[in-house]
């Protein structure tokens, strides 16, 4: 497709008052998506004797495995790596889930899409649910390491719930977006996954942000994905996180829900049409 | 009050990843839209109109039966009505609470169960958790699935979904009911209770839209046809009239 031609769609005049009425109607409708999203991991508990926590023995042995290898590399001790290893992994698992998962929201909600009429945004607000459900499963493993490390834990600990409430807030535009964009493009997703997976090497997750010389440090600064992760793990490690990390988030949760809510205006009504 | 008030609706369907050369046998095809091929050179993009310029009104008692070729609209036009589709150009006002059966069973999950899938299926159809938990014995008892409903439905036989998604589906209180092709509705001796709980529904329901190749069918639930053509409203009167003008229409190609 041309960009002249995608110039032209994006002039669609937007339809405000759908949108709005979408995601109203969207919420409101939380029996819906709370009960399809624990539908959805009651169903991965089926048959299996793990169930979800599959999930989280992969990440377990993959931090387990790695932290042995990377602390000496890094040239810090187990006891202080492990715990920031397993902290930003369950974080990162958590905030790029709701991206990577975001991007199929539609497609896979295509027998629904097409045969009813309901506010799309019960399908988004389904995979934020039903990851944040995932999210209390891996964070057993930080609860174990908290424990047998004996990490601090204070009342700072408790701003992990902020924290959850801001990358969720988060994640519902960005499911809607990109859910949106991947209905279109279907090279989205795949493009998605590729970025991610750099992105998960550009991040301090591995590694601390320290490590990185001063001239360096905009790399970090300038991350959303790094405060996002931040806003996460500095209350699983004990700690506040910083001012920046918050003013990030929380700035990227208004502009990216006054762009998607205005994209959403514009295209809600296409989405049938491009499945 | 209920009522269905379309006007000019018209609906285009951009085709996306359609080759230009998969589509020459689709340009010299008898039935379906009318194709087009918008711009010019590498920026061609191909949109097949579904729905052309049309336009009609529906009050209350209103049983309109959906007649025409494959591809002619009808599928649309239901789907308009559903709100599925918004109109590229005209509008369609409903008053009433719509109820689309296209899919016995939307959302239906393979790995849940019979009870499980009643409540998502119901909630999917526009019913609260109250309604659904008032309707609960009446879709047991009608779909005689007995302890079948406590197994994963993955392990049903396709007759056993059929009537469990009949049994869903017939149990909503719809003003308008749209209808494409009828349900499907599992074995013989099923059928026949099937009939009479749909003429039971389609009593409670104030407009029906009916889409069928069917003649039969339209006669025995309709009052009201329209004759769909490439998307365009041909007539629309009452059922004898418009069925033999079908049958008595040449099929042409229209080509642009």
């Amino acid at each position: 497709m041309r960009l002249t031609a995608l110039f032209d769609e994006l002039l669609v005049r937007p339809d405000y008052a759908i949108a709005r009425a979408d995601i109203i109607d969207g919420i409101c409708a939380f029996r819906i998506w709370t009960r399809l999203g624990w539908q959805e991991v009651k169903r991965r508990y089926r048959r299996t004797v793990f169930g979800p926590f599959w999930a989280t023995l992969s990440i377990g042995a993959f931090i387990g495995g790695m932290a042995f290898i990377w602390a000496p590399l890094f040239k810090t001790d187990v006891s202080s790596y492990l715990p920031f290893l397993s902290a930003g992994m369950v974080a990162w698992t958590f905030a790029t889930a709701l991206i990577s998962e975001g991007c199929g929201t539609y497609t896979a909600g295509i027998s629904l899409i097409t045969q009813l009429n309901f506010p799309y945004t019960v399908l988004n607000f389904m995979v934020v649910w039903r990851n944040i459900i995932v999210f209390f499963h891996n964070l057993l493993i930080v609860v174990i390491v908290v424990i047998a490390l004996k990490v601090r834990v204070s009342w700072q600990t408790l701003l992990l719930f902020p924290g959850i409430i801001i990358v969720a807030v988060n994640g519902a535009w960005m499911t809607i977006l990109f859910g949106m964009v991947s209905a279109r493009f279907r090279d989205v997703p795949p493009l998605v996954g590729n970025i991610i997976q750099i992105l998960m090497f550009v991040t301090p997750i591995f590694w601390f942000s320290s490590q990185l010389g001063p001239e360096a440090q905009p790399i970090i600064t300038y991350n959303f994905m790094f405060h996002l992760i931040e806003v996460m793990r500095a209350p699983m490690l004990g700690t506040a996180p910083s001012l920046l990390s918050y003013a990030f988030t929380i700035a990227g949760a208004v502009i990216g829900w006054i762009v998607t809510f205005d994209l959403y205006a514009r295209f809600r009504r296409r989405i049938p049409y491009w499945l | 009050m209920t009522s269905i008030i379309a006007s000019n609706v018209t609906v285009d369907f951009p085709i996306y990843g359609a080759g230009h050369r998969s589509l020459r046998q689709t340009l010299f095809a008898h039935t379906g839209g009318l194709i087009r091929h918008e711009g010019a050179g590498r920026q061609q993009r191909v949109v097949v109109r579904a729905l052309d310029d049309v336009s009609f009104t529906l009050r209350n008692g209103d049983r309109l039966g959906l007649i025409g070729h494959n591809g002619a609209g009808k599928s649309t036009l239901l789907k308009v009505i559903a709100g599925v589709y918004t109109p590229d150009a005209g509008s369609i006002r409903i008053e009433g609470r719509v109820s689309p059966l296209f899919n016995a069973a939307p959302g239906l999950d393979p790995d849940d169960n019979g009870y499980e899938n009643i409540k998502t299926c119901g909630m999917f159809l526009g019913m609260s958790s109250e309604e659904i938990n008032s309707k609960l014995p009446d879709i047991v008892d009608f779909c005689e699935l007995g302890e079948y409903l406590e197994l994963p439905v993955r392990t049903y036989s396709t007759g056993m979904v059929a009537r469990l998604g009949f049994a869903i589906a017939t149990a909503i209180e719809p003003d308008v009911l749209l209808l494409d092709e009828g349900l499907g509705s599992g074995d013989a001796r099923f059928a026949a209770r099937a009939e009479a709980r749909m003429q039971a529904l389609i009593q409670r329901t104030r407009i029906l839209v009916l889409a069928s190749h069917s003649d039969a069918l339209i006669k025995s639930m309709c009052n009201r046809a329209i004759l769909l053509e490439k998307g365009r409203l041909i007539e629309i009167g009452p059922i004898d009239e418009v069925i033999s003008r079908y049958h008595e229409r040449p099929i042409e190609a229209h080509v642009a």
